[in-house]
């Protein structure tokens, strides 16, 4: 009678046998036979290398020469005739008789590359024009889910703007008043980004000169027109400024303007050789506020005094004339985001021109 | 018991033994990069009406795996307008064993040329980047209109029905448009050129002015895409 047990008993007795055996074989041990196919993919130890030969490529083990193939490539690149390569464990797919070997290991597919850009984070910024003072429309993103803090900081430090958003986020900044501002774009830990905004109004001008504070002197050999730049004044409060302009210390005193991206006070001289007990009434012969508000610059006119007759141009169009027959219109409204203004006087050598250009721009 | 317990051990050796012998044999596994290229191609096919799309290039580039890029933009039909979507890109992966399938598609600019023959056309200009050496087996057409007015109502029901914006092309799903007999799809004109330098490959197409969109075909991938004006 022969019981299961006996059988057991028969079959370890046997595997015992044939592991005892196996380990006899020491040539075996770890090294895999390399097989012939035109269309696989396998792995093998114990010590490969391969020679490519002008019309095919050996798998060598040792010495003995274990398979032949096509061409051999590493990585996607051919082996040159000649050339040896090796490692432990190697990978190798082959296709149509062509091996194709890699030593990084069988994880992931051996044919492609990985070709898709993919950034772990990225920030577009553009201006949006169509919006009064300067719009910056942020596109960010990182590549996992996270939230988006974005914080906008002024000159002296202090938080105008802050806002947060899941990826990927849009967040629209509106600078109302002129300066430069620090952005901070922050999803911890993968993005963390400080840009500058620029928000500003450049002037480009002829016979003409801008302050940020008062100026007394007599300039009028090269400065016809003084323009004084107040927008800091209105950013740090204060509710009217007094701005001093010629040797007498004349001076004109503005009020805050409501919402105002920019400001400025042109003060002008019209003429060049006349004798200098006039200090006080130097640059005051037209005195104009030109304030960017969010509707468009808007040019008003504040004094006029003087011998000589003017004209006032803004855009190219007369506006305002002095001791002559024409227009007397106090207040031009022009359009975003450009304004020239331009003073011309009996002495022609006066004559003076600016223009103002709202710039946002950033880095 | 005894026996019992000698028959345990038994079993454990045969265990061992058989382990031994299975990781010491070469494991083969075959490869039919044919077979695999169709189907991972076929799975982004059947997939890609369904893809997440955004309409931030931020989130686009940052993004990994499957996505489209579309481009919101209103349109005025017999005095309605009403928004639709333009799909401007793609990222698109799908691995298959073996192979690795990624094709990325990007309309880099739009424009309207002269062709030599005087008749006008719009030019796609697609930056292309494909995972696989060998070229795609490219084939492109232009979706045109049979009558523009009537294409862009059809488009408009859809709007109402949803109440969202549809995907030119892609909603509700590809070839729709041509089956109820709204476009024909025409050959395009393409050519696909291969920068050395900067190891960047550009697909230029010309379609007829009219088509709203052009159809990008890795057989059995279908891929339409509109000019972003």
């Amino acid at each position: 009678m022969i019981a299961f047990r006996d059988i057991l008993i028969f079959a370890g007795l046997a595997a015992l046998a044939a592991a005892v055996i196996a380990s006899l074989f020491p040539a075996g041990e770890g090294v895999s036979p390399v097989p012939a196919c035109s269309d696989c993919a396998f792995k093998l130890t114990g010590g490969y290398w391969i020679r490519q030969y002008g019309n095919y490529a050996s798998f060598y083990h040792g010495t003995r020469e274990a398979a032949r193939y096509g061409w051999a490539y590493i990585d996607g690149f051919p082996l040159n005739i000649g050339e040896i390569m090796g490692c432990d464990p190697m990978y190798v797919h082959v296709l149509d008789g062509v091996a194709y070997v890699s030593c990084r290991g069988g994880d992931g597919p051996a044919f492609g590359r990985r070709v898709l850009p993919s950034a772990p984070w990225v920030v577009y910024i553009s201006v949006d024009p169509s919006r009064p003072g300067c719009t910056y429309v942020v596109d960010a993103a990182v590549n996992e889910s996270a939230t988006i803090q974005l914080y906008v900081y002024d000159e002296s430090g202090r938080l105008v703007y802050s806002a947060s958003s899941p990826s990927p986020a849009t967040f629209t900044v509106n600078v109302p008043v002129a300066g430069t501002y620090r952005m901070h774009v922050y999803a911890p830990p993968l993005l963390d980004q400080w840009y500058t905004l620029q928000a500003r109004v450049s002037i480009t001008a002829t016979k003409a000169a801008v302050y940020t504070g008062d100026n007394t002197q007599d300039l009028r050999s090269s400065i016809a027109l003084k323009i004084f730049d107040l927008t800091d004044y209105w950013k740090r409060g204060y509710a009217s400024v007094t701005v001093r302009i010629n040797p007498a210390g004349a001076s004109f005193t503005l009020s805050a303007p409501a919402g105002a991206f920019a400001d400025y006070l042109l003060a002008w001289e019209d003429c060049g050789g006349c004798p200098c007990d006039a200090t006080k009434d130097l640059y005051k012969d037209e005195v104009w506020r030109l304030t960017f508000t969010p509707s468009g610059p808007v040019f008003t006119h504040i004094y006029s005094q003087g011998g000589y007759w003017h004209e006032v141009y803004a855009d190219g169009q007369l506006i305002y004339v002095w001791k002559k027959d024409g227009p007397k219109n106090d207040r031009y409204t022009g359009s975003d985001p450009v304004i020239s203004v331009k003073f011309v006087s009996q002495d022609s050598s006066m004559n003076a021109e600016a223009t103002f250009t709202k710039v946002c721009s950033w880095r | 018991m005894w026996s019992a317990a000698y028959g345990l051990i038994a079993l454990a050796v045969v265990a061992f033994v058989v382990h031994y012998a299975a990781l010491h044999t070469p494991d083969l596994a075959p490869v039919n990069l044919a077979d695999q290229l169709y189907n991972a191609k076929k799975w982004l096919a059947d997939n890609l009406p369904s893809l997440p799309r955004t309409d931030s290039p931020a989130h686009f580039v940052a993004s990994s795996g499957n996505i489209v890029k579309v481009r919101v933009v209103n349109v005025a039909v017999s005095g309605r307008s009403f928004p639709i979507r333009l799909p401007i890109g793609y990222k698109l992966a799908k691995s298959d064993n073996n192979l690795l399938y990624e094709l990325y598609l990007d309309v880099f600019s739009c424009r309207s040329v002269a062709l030599q023959g005087g008749a006008a056309a719009t030019l796609y200009v697609i930056q292309l980047r494909h995972s696989l050496s060998h070229l795609p087996w490219l084939e492109v057409y232009a979706a045109v209109p049979r009558d523009p007015a009537q294409y862009y109502s059809w488009l408009y029901e859809q709007y109402a029905a949803w109440g969202r914006p549809p995907t030119v092309g892609l909603d509700p799903r590809i070839g729709a448009d041509a089956d109820i007999g709204l476009v024909d799809y025409v050959k395009a004109e393409w050519a696909l050129v291969y920068d050395a330098a900067s190891g960047a490959t550009t697909l230029y197409v010309a379609a007829p002015p009219p088509a709203p969109y052009v159809l990008v075909v890795d057989y059995p991938l279908t891929i339409p895409l509109a000019c972003p004006r």
